[in-house]
């Protein structure tokens, strides 16, 4: 085989597995954001964290209803505890997310790649 | 007891489920911390015996509740990586969950079902007393997903995937499995009603989200669910486990051509059940 054909099929390869890398990647941070609390089950993005973070401002933060994920009505009692968590999840997602992806850009090999 | 996770194994002649529901049961153990039972039948508790793995089936399962024996099974082709077999396999039984499980809320998974982390613990408190998750997740970039793998038919409703299911012990949770029953009972008229047309090879997936439609008032309701379920499908191939390292090979145009890939900390389906069972000693020496 052409040696140029030879590096282009093996970079497809590389491109597949790397594709498929991510995909896990991002389904576990995914799984991590996803958080059930007093029967609702929240999907924390920065939405979330952005209108908690206002009703806290302006002096809401006792006995909230906020709507999770599936719609439902949830009453939240402690909107700071409520905050803390979510932060905290996000923030640890996000930095676990961004370490493990700049990891996986930089193994340039598939066995790297797939950590064997 | 309150909370623990049911499994479902009988063994066939191709594939060794007891062995499966070892190494299944042992990992939702260890990352869930509830404890876990199994349903199972003489034959396969036998088998367990004559094949020394019973020893540690009773020390992983908090109950091992023998089943009747199920005189009749499925067949299904399914593949070990490129090669194709016809396999038997028995599921008529899981519509007796609600009954076999000892759990007030049981968290029921299929034996190809690999737990890696603590995400389904999330749902135990919803206000939802029956649970399925919403769909299949193709760990490939690009799904290999068919039509067939979402809805129950061409012009059929949603397709639940019943590998993952929590319920919590209740009078909606009985009508809901009571229903299912009926469904299984009654395959060929549902089949009708719901314009599938493989009737010879009974699929629980497809009897839960019957009775799931059924009971959200004929209508598809996609917000109560567990989240989708990331598959392996079984032309891949479970290739090396290095703790909780997964590696597969994968054939992302489901041909004869593999990639390598690798999964950790993910909850896993892995539709290649000879592979696993081919893990068996690494992924028990994972925990």
């Amino acid at each position: 085989m052409d040696d140029r054909l030879k590096a282009a099929l093996d970079f497809a390869n590389y491109s597949q597995s790397f594709a498929i890398q991510k995909k896990i990647l991002k389904e576990k941070i995914e799984a991590k954001l996803t958080y059930g609390i007093k029967g609702g089950i929240f999907k924390i993005d920065r939405s979330l964290i952005t209108y908690v973070q206002m009703l806290i401002d302006q002096g809401r933060a006792d006995n909230i209803p906020l709507i999770d994920s599936n719609g439902n009505p949830i009453l939240i009692e402690n909107l700071i505890d409520f905050r803390d968590e979510i932060l905290d999840r996000y923030f640890s997602s996000s930095v676990e997310y961004y370490e493990k992806f700049e990891e996986m850009k930089k193994n340039r090999t598939i066995e790297k790649l797939v950590d064997l | 007891m309150k909370k623990g996770v049911l499994l479902f194994a009988h063994n066939s002649r191709e594939i060794d489920y007891a062995r499966m529901s070892i190494i299944s049961g042992s990992l939702a153990k260890h990352y869930l911390g509830l404890p876990v039972s199994l349903v199972t039948d003489a034959s396969t508790i036998s088998w367990m015996q004559t094949s020394d793995c019973y020893d540690k089936a009773i020390d992983v399962f908090d109950k091992i509740i023998e089943a009747d024996t199920v005189e009749y099974s499925n067949y299904r082709r399914l593949h070990d990586g490129p090669m194709p077999s016809l396999v038997p396999f028995i599921n008529f039984d899981r519509s007796m969950a609600y009954d076999y499980t000892p759990y007030e809320q049981t968290l029921l998974i299929d034996t190809d079902f690999l737990i890696f982390s603590n995400r389904l613990n999330e749902f135990w408190d919803s206000s939802d007393t029956v649970l399925i998750s919403s769909a299949m997740q193709d760990i490939c970039d690009k799904s290999r997903a068919g039509y067939q793998d979402r809805y129950v038919s061409d012009t059929g409703v949603h397709l639940y995937w019943a590998t993952t299911v929590m319920f919590t012990k209740n009078e909606y949770s009985k009508i809901f499995f009571d229903l299912v029953k009926h469904i299984k009972e009654n395959y060929n008229i549902y089949s009708d009603l719901y314009s599938f047309f493989n009737v010879t090879q009974y699929r629980n997936d497809i009897a839960f989200s019957i009775a799931k439609h059924i009971l959200d008032g004929f209508s598809t309701d996609t917000s109560s669910t567990l989240p989708p379920i990331v598959t392996t499908i079984d032309k891949d191939i479970l290739h090396e486990v290095k703790k909780d390292l997964l590696v597969f090979l994968i054939t992302p145009k489901n041909d004869s051509s593999y990639v390598l890939a690798s999964s950790k900390g993910v909850d896993i389906h892995v539709m290649n059940k000879q592979s696993i069972i081919r893990n068996y000693d690494k992924l028990m020496e994972s925990l």
